[in-house]
């Protein structure tokens, strides 16, 4: 089942010079249980990325030219399209990340802590995808001895690190 | 991209330097060496060089052998090398003590220890920068903190060539020209060299990451962070090379000196900016005992600065040197190197021990291994007690200075056994101490699992 999309277009607001936080709040504190939001915005709003990844929503950003991005909001758990993920640019073969967590904002090491924890929880096979403020460099070591496959890099942005791990996933590294 | 393991014999490193660290403290409480005598006493050679090469020395290299891989993110060139390193300079040091020890005995011995201590040390030197030298040149282009620390070991070179040049000369191995020369003028050049740019400088640099790392401040690489850097360089190259130009060209070094004190007082100045912004812009509110503590070290290096103004001004510096120079060993350096212990023990500990079941069974926290409160009054004690030294040096009563420093080691020997605690996993619950499949670590070899 595919996720419903709400549309919301907060550019004119923006080009009016007016701050649309707001108005998305409302948007997705409106939205049905299942319901996504697709946001259209005049740049990547990364705030408010990280604003929604902690409320559980997991997005999908776009560049639409002109300068313009459409953000899909999809809420936790909801079944989707893998037609309509774009997974991260290097990410091959592997399918879309089966979860998503935002670790930005934790204390070290509690990032590498939920991370070992999520991955216990998962089949093998699936992706596990992870915002982190840093390179895990005590985490690799732990998913090798595990068994699990990752791939990594900082976003455009320069200061999230976003981390992809395949769960029992290690011949497919391509260190 | 195979990520940082454990560096096996870092806890060893941190166990040696903390007995040197004691050592000297239990030396100068009995009066012997400063602050009982001259600072450039024979007896004050064997404390100063207890606490610069075993104390700080050994704790920086257990500390880099660990966190420089963190810096760049690669892996240590070679595990196998650390013991060896640490074996030349436990050894060099001991031999350099003893040949202090002979220089201080009125009757001449058939042989001084001294060039065959320095030649150790240098050995022992030349191991560790090889291979921390490949690490970092393997993650070129490097990050900031890391140039800092490129900085710091080129000085760490410098400083050991001029004290093997001491240890021929004051043993009488060589009497050649040029190396009297830098004997007889080049005393302040090996202590900005080992005490600036060696110990303080990659300080320095290894903080930015690691009080960005533990309160989740932003990392700074920006101009403030780059003009550290490059000032920083400017002092001590003016300083030491220029120093050595001087004294070679038949002056004094003092000219460079001043100039490299200006370029350090731009570099510090800077530095306090930044330490400033990573204190303020922190995303966590309440931080940990050893961000709390390494705010203080701050403010005693800040202090030294200060000093060294006022001093230098009003023509008092020589007086003045000896209680300066115990300022920023043990205010700045050792606070900071305390501080910084006590989290990075138990991080490494954790890891070690929890690592491996993390996620599987419920595993206790990073803070669970700590009690704070109980380390928080003897990180105070210490800073009160080296505070009060320092201020019996100032006047001029080494006496009541030997008091403090009883209280130092007295707030030492508390600091020691909390990281024995760690260590032991003491204060962890009995109930989530050792999870099935957790192996309780050793207390001076991290047990490392290649994947």
């Amino acid at each position: 089942m595919a996720v419903t999309f709400v549309d919301v277009d907060v550019r004119p607001t923006l080009r009016n010079g007016g701050e649309p936080f707001g108005e998305i709040m409302a948007a997705v504190n409106a939205l049905a249980p299942g319901e996504g939001l697709r946001l259209l915005a005049t740049f990547k709003p990364v705030p408010l990325l990280h604003v929604l990844g902690s409320k559980g929503f997991s997005y999908e950003t776009r560049e639409i030219g002109g300068g313009d991005w459409e953000v899909l909001f999809s809420p936790a758990g909801a079944a989707r399209d893998p037609e309509t993920v774009a997974p991260a640019a290097d990410a091959g073969a592997w399918p879309a990340p089966a979860r998503e967590m935002d670790n930005r904002d934790l204390d070290p090491p509690e990032p590498m802590v939920r991370i070992l924890a999520a991955t216990e929880e998962m089949k093998p096979g699936e992706v596990l995808s992870a915002l982190l403020c840093r390179e895990p460099i005590f985490l690799l070591p732990e998913l090798a001895k595990r068994g699990h496959g990752w791939r990594g890099g900082f976003e455009p942005d320069g200061t999230t690190y976003r981390i992809l791990i395949r769960i029992d996933g290690a011949e497919d590294v391509g260190t | 991209m195979p990520g940082v393991a454990l560096s096996r014999w870092t806890m060893s490193y941190f166990a040696l330097a903390l007995l040197c660290l004691l050592g000297a403290e239990i030396l100068m409480t009995m009066g012997i060496g400063f602050p009982t005598s001259d600072i450039s006493a024979p007896a004050s050679l064997i404390v100063v060089h207890l606490v610069a090469i075993g104390w700080l020395s050994l704790l920086l290299c257990g500390a880099l052998f660990q966190f420089v891989p963190v810096l760049v993110a690669r892996r240590l060139y070679s595990d196998l090398l650390t013991l060896p390193t640490l074996a030349c300079l436990a050894g060099g040091l001991a031999l350099l003590l003893y040949g202090f020890h002979q220089l201080d005995s009125e009757t001449g011995t058939a042989w001084n220890a001294l060039p065959f201590g320095g030649l150790l040390l240098m050995l022992g030197f030349v191991l560790a920068l090889y291979n921390l030298g490949r690490t970092l040149w393997s993650a070129r282009p490097l990050t900031l903190p890391a140039r800092f620390v490129v900085v710091g070991l080129a000085s760490l070179v410098a400083t050991a060539l001029l004290g093997v040049d001491f240890t021929l000369i004051l043993s009488g191995a060589s009497a050649s020209k040029p190396l009297v020369e830098l004997v007889a003028l080049g005393l302040p050049l090996h202590v900005v060299a080992g005490l600036g740019g060696w110990l303080t400088f990659t300080a320095m640099g290894v903080s930015y990451r690691l009080l960005a790392m533990f309160m989740l401040a932003p990392e700074l690489d920006g101009a403030t962070t780059r003009g550290v850097l490059r000032l920083g360089i400017a002092a001590l190259a003016v300083a030491i090379v220029g120093g050595v130009a001087l004294i070679w060209s038949g002056g004094e070094p003092d000219w460079a000196l001043l100039a490299g004190g200006l370029f350090a007082l731009g570099a510090l100045g800077l530095y306090g900016r930044d330490i400033g912004r990573l204190y303020h812009e922190r995303k966590r509110r309440v931080i940990e005992l050893n961000s709390r503590m390494a705010a203080v070290a701050l403010g005693h290096l800040a202090a030294a600065v200060l000093l060294t103004i006022v001093f230098t001004a009003t023509g008092t510096l020589g007086r003045h040197v000896g209680a300066l120079v115990f300022l920023i060993a043990f205010g700045w350096l050792s606070g900071l190197g305390l501080a910084k212990l006590y989290k990075i023990v138990a991080f490494l500990t954790w890891l070690e021990c929890y690592g491996p079941v993390l996620g599987r069974v419920s595993a206790p926290r990073v803070q669970d291994l700590v009690v704070e409160p109980h380390a928080a009054r003897w990180f105070a004690l210490y800073f009160a007690a080296v505070d009060f030294a320092v201020l019996a040096e100032f006047v001029g009563a080494p006496v009541i200075a030997r008091a403090g420093l009883a209280a130092m080691l007295i707030a030492t020997i508390a600091i020691v056994a909390e990281l024995v605690r760690i260590r032991r996993l003491a204060d962890v619950p009995r109930a989530t101490r050792l999870p099935e499949g957790a192996r309780r670590p050793r207390l001076l070899v991290s047990v490392v699992e290649n994947a």
